[in-house]
């Protein structure tokens, strides 16, 4: 724990670094229902960006949105000076390369062994040396703790050591940008410290910009650079842990104080 | 004697800097023993392409039989060598895929019979649960098994006729000529009706089914069970073959026989398009012939032979949809073995009611009881 705030402290992401990608305006509908209503942020070069928020808020769809599995109904996405919602198929699959995503679930393939998912990329882009694609393939399972898996089948990992290895598979590229969804959900309070401290590592090694959606505070206190929160699709905060923990926000406090919904009612009534 | 090389490294370890690394290293003349010695004292930052190459020259070393050592790392690039050391060792040999056939034989047999005995629980547990268990009041899923009967029998209706109407039309065609030089094409009727009545509308039925519904049941429940829906059924002390078997092979068992019947009627019917309209029969002559040609016994022979595909049908494709191992990969897998096995039996309880009757009851040959 020690550890990793003191790495925390002697980095800091100056507030005039470059963004690496933007979101204007973004609105999206699921039927009738507006999903996101007029979300804008921009993640800076360099930093661990989370996205937090009750169940139902739309963080994973904005996730989606910024990775293109999912298109707006209106506002932008720029990634790269150039606007992701407004692209073809084409150049958007060019986009996603540059972009790792870890699914909440892994995405592991589960015909592959862990070390060819993780060449998968590497072996699809064909923009590495061949010689290197097994070596950068042990090399990012090293990094995630996994070197000894190399030949096994997903479904002979646990659920912390799948999530690792997508997350491995998501970083195989080198990506400057990753994504990560829920990253501790549905594991024990170790493994999601393990993963917290990987994520800080890749960060601090590789330069590696990390957008996480969680709704895991200890994990947020721990690893986040700022934080995003949305509520019913509209973002209510966009600062730094001190601030969020300090910020007179309603909805912000029941969710750092960990309060139930009859809190908001009561302080509405006073 | 071993030797000890020394490689300079440049100060940055990425693509290029590994690369010329890695240059170095293959030029060297490595005998059993050496050491490669990389010292890394000018190199002021790495990435993970450099780091790979790193690991290439370890990998390559080890099959030559040489050693590599990393040294006077600084800062960056000394912290990156620690968090990728596992990569930097030399990878273990890949776990032998192929075993001898001594251990093939054994395997093969052992787990023949673990699944032979998994496959007769299953038997044993979904007679019970169809058969005994509704009449001592221990309940019957009857929605679910007026679902399946709809789903099996009722949406199956189309192309099981399709089907032997078209088979019907083929078989007619085919014998016409053959027996056209003797003037016996009125005896193609006799052929169409005992070879549906007795063995094709079975048989073409039971394919069909054995595609649809048989792959259907292995997907749905190795689905399940990838999924750890029989776990969460189990866990709620929910007996498995009372919630999903005995609907599907109480369904099966009612809708395949009636599809066979259906199946007779429209191959039948094949028949006597090419009777009628090519070879130019009357169609009261033609019906005629086709009636005085099988008996109800012949048609209760078909019917017999349905009702034990069906069982075999239903109680094949959840075998296999329980046996389900590794995922979407294991999911189809199942799947596909699910069908073979199915064909496979269908062409084997054909054999032995073929022989049964030839034997027993002296009906090999049409015409001849």
């Amino acid at each position: 724990m020690n550890l990793a705030e003191n790495q925390r402290r002697d980095r800091v992401i100056a507030e005039d670094a470059p963004a690496i990608i933007e979101v204007r305006d973004l609105v999206t509908h699921y039927g009738e229902v507006k999903v996101l209503d007029g979300v804008s942020f921009s993640v800076r070069r360099g930093e661990v960006f989370t996205i937090i928020g009750g169940s139902g808020c739309g963080k994973t769809t904005l996730l989606k949105h910024m990775c293109g599995l999912l298109r707006p109904s209106s506002g932008s996405i720029i990634f790269q000076g150039r606007d992701m919602a407004a692209m073809d198929e084409e150049e958007l699959a060019g986009m996603q390369r540059q972009i790792g995503i870890a699914f909440q679930s892994s995405g592991l393939f589960n015909s592959m062994t862990v070390g060819d998912n993780v060449a998968m990329p590497l072996r699809e882009y064909g923009n590495v040396d061949p010689r290197l694609i097994e070596p950068i393939a042990r090399l990012k399972l090293s990094l995630v703790g996994l070197a000894h898996a190399y030949h096994y089948m997903p479904s002979d990992l646990s659920g912390g050591m799948k999530k690792r290895a997508g997350l491995a598979r998501a970083i195989a590229t080198d990506p400057e940008l990753v994504y990560f969804d829920e990253p501790s959900a549905g594991l024990d309070p170790i493994m999601a410290a393990g993963l917290d401290n990987l994520v800080l590592k890749l960060n601090r090694l590789l330069g590696t910009t990390f957008v996480i959606v969680t709704h895991e505070l200890d994990s947020i206190r721990l690893i986040a650079d700022r934080i995003l929160m949305l509520d019913r699709g509209r973002v209510i905060f966009l600062g730094t842990v001190e601030e969020a923990e300090r910020c007179s926000v309603d909805r912000v406090r029941q969710f750092f104080e960990r309060r139930p919904d009859e809190y908001i009612e009561q302080r509405a009534a006073e | 004697m071993s030797a000890r090389h020394i490689l300079q490294a440049g100060n940055t370890l990425d693509q290029e800097g590994g690369r010329s690394l890695h240059d170095a290293f293959s030029a060297l003349h490595l005998k059993r023993g050496d050491e490669v010695f990389i010292d890394l004292a000018a190199a002021e930052t790495m990435d993970s392409l450099g780091g790979a190459w790193l690991s290439r020259i370890v990998q390559e070393a080890a099959r030559r039989h040489a050693s590599v050592a990393f040294g006077n790392a600084q800062s960056q690039v000394a912290e990156f060598l620690e968090v990728i050391s596992p990569a930097l060792r030399a990878a273990p040999e890949k776990p032998r895929t192929e075993p001898g056939l001594l251990e093939s034989i054994g395997d093969a047999t052992i787990r023949f019979i673990s699944e032979s005995r998994e496959f007769l629980n299953l038997c044993v547990d979904a007679l019970y649960w169809t058969v005994i268990a509704p009449f001592e009041g221990r309940g019957f899923r009857f929605n679910e098994f007026l679902d399946e009967v709809y789903e099996m029998g009722v949406r199956a209706v189309r192309i099981v006729c399709l089907m032997n109407f078209l088979v019907g039309l083929i078989i007619a065609m085919l014998s016409a000529k053959q027996v056209e030089s003797f003037g016996l094409q009125i005896y193609v009727a006799n052929l169409i009706m005992i070879a549906f009545a007795r063995e094709l509308a079975a048989v073409m039925t039971a394919v069909v089914v054995s595609a649809r519904t048989g792959a259907a049941i292995a997907a749905e429940i190795a689905t399940m069970e990838v999924q750890e829906e029989i776990d969460a059924l189990r866990g709620m002390g929910i007996n498995t073959a009372q919630y999903l078997v005995a609907p599907k092979l109480l369904g099966l068992v009612v809708a395949l026989p009636c599809l066979t019947v259906l199946g007779m009627v429209f191959g039948v019917l094949g028949g006597a398009l090419w009777g009628i309209v090519v070879l130019g029969f009357r169609p009261s002559i033609w019906y005629q012939q086709t009636l005085g040609a099988a008996d109800m016994n012949d048609i209760i022979q078909g019917m017999l032979k349905s009702f034990f595909f069906a069982i075999a049908i239903a109680l094949i494709g959840c075998h296999n949809g329980f046996r389900v191992t590794g995922g979407s990969r294991g999911v189809g897998r199942m799947t596909t073995r699910a069908v073979v096995m199915d064909v496979f039996s269908l062409v084997l309880i054909d054999m032995v009611f073929a022989t049964f009757f030839y034997y027993i009851f002296k009906q090999g040959v049409p015409g001849q009881p």
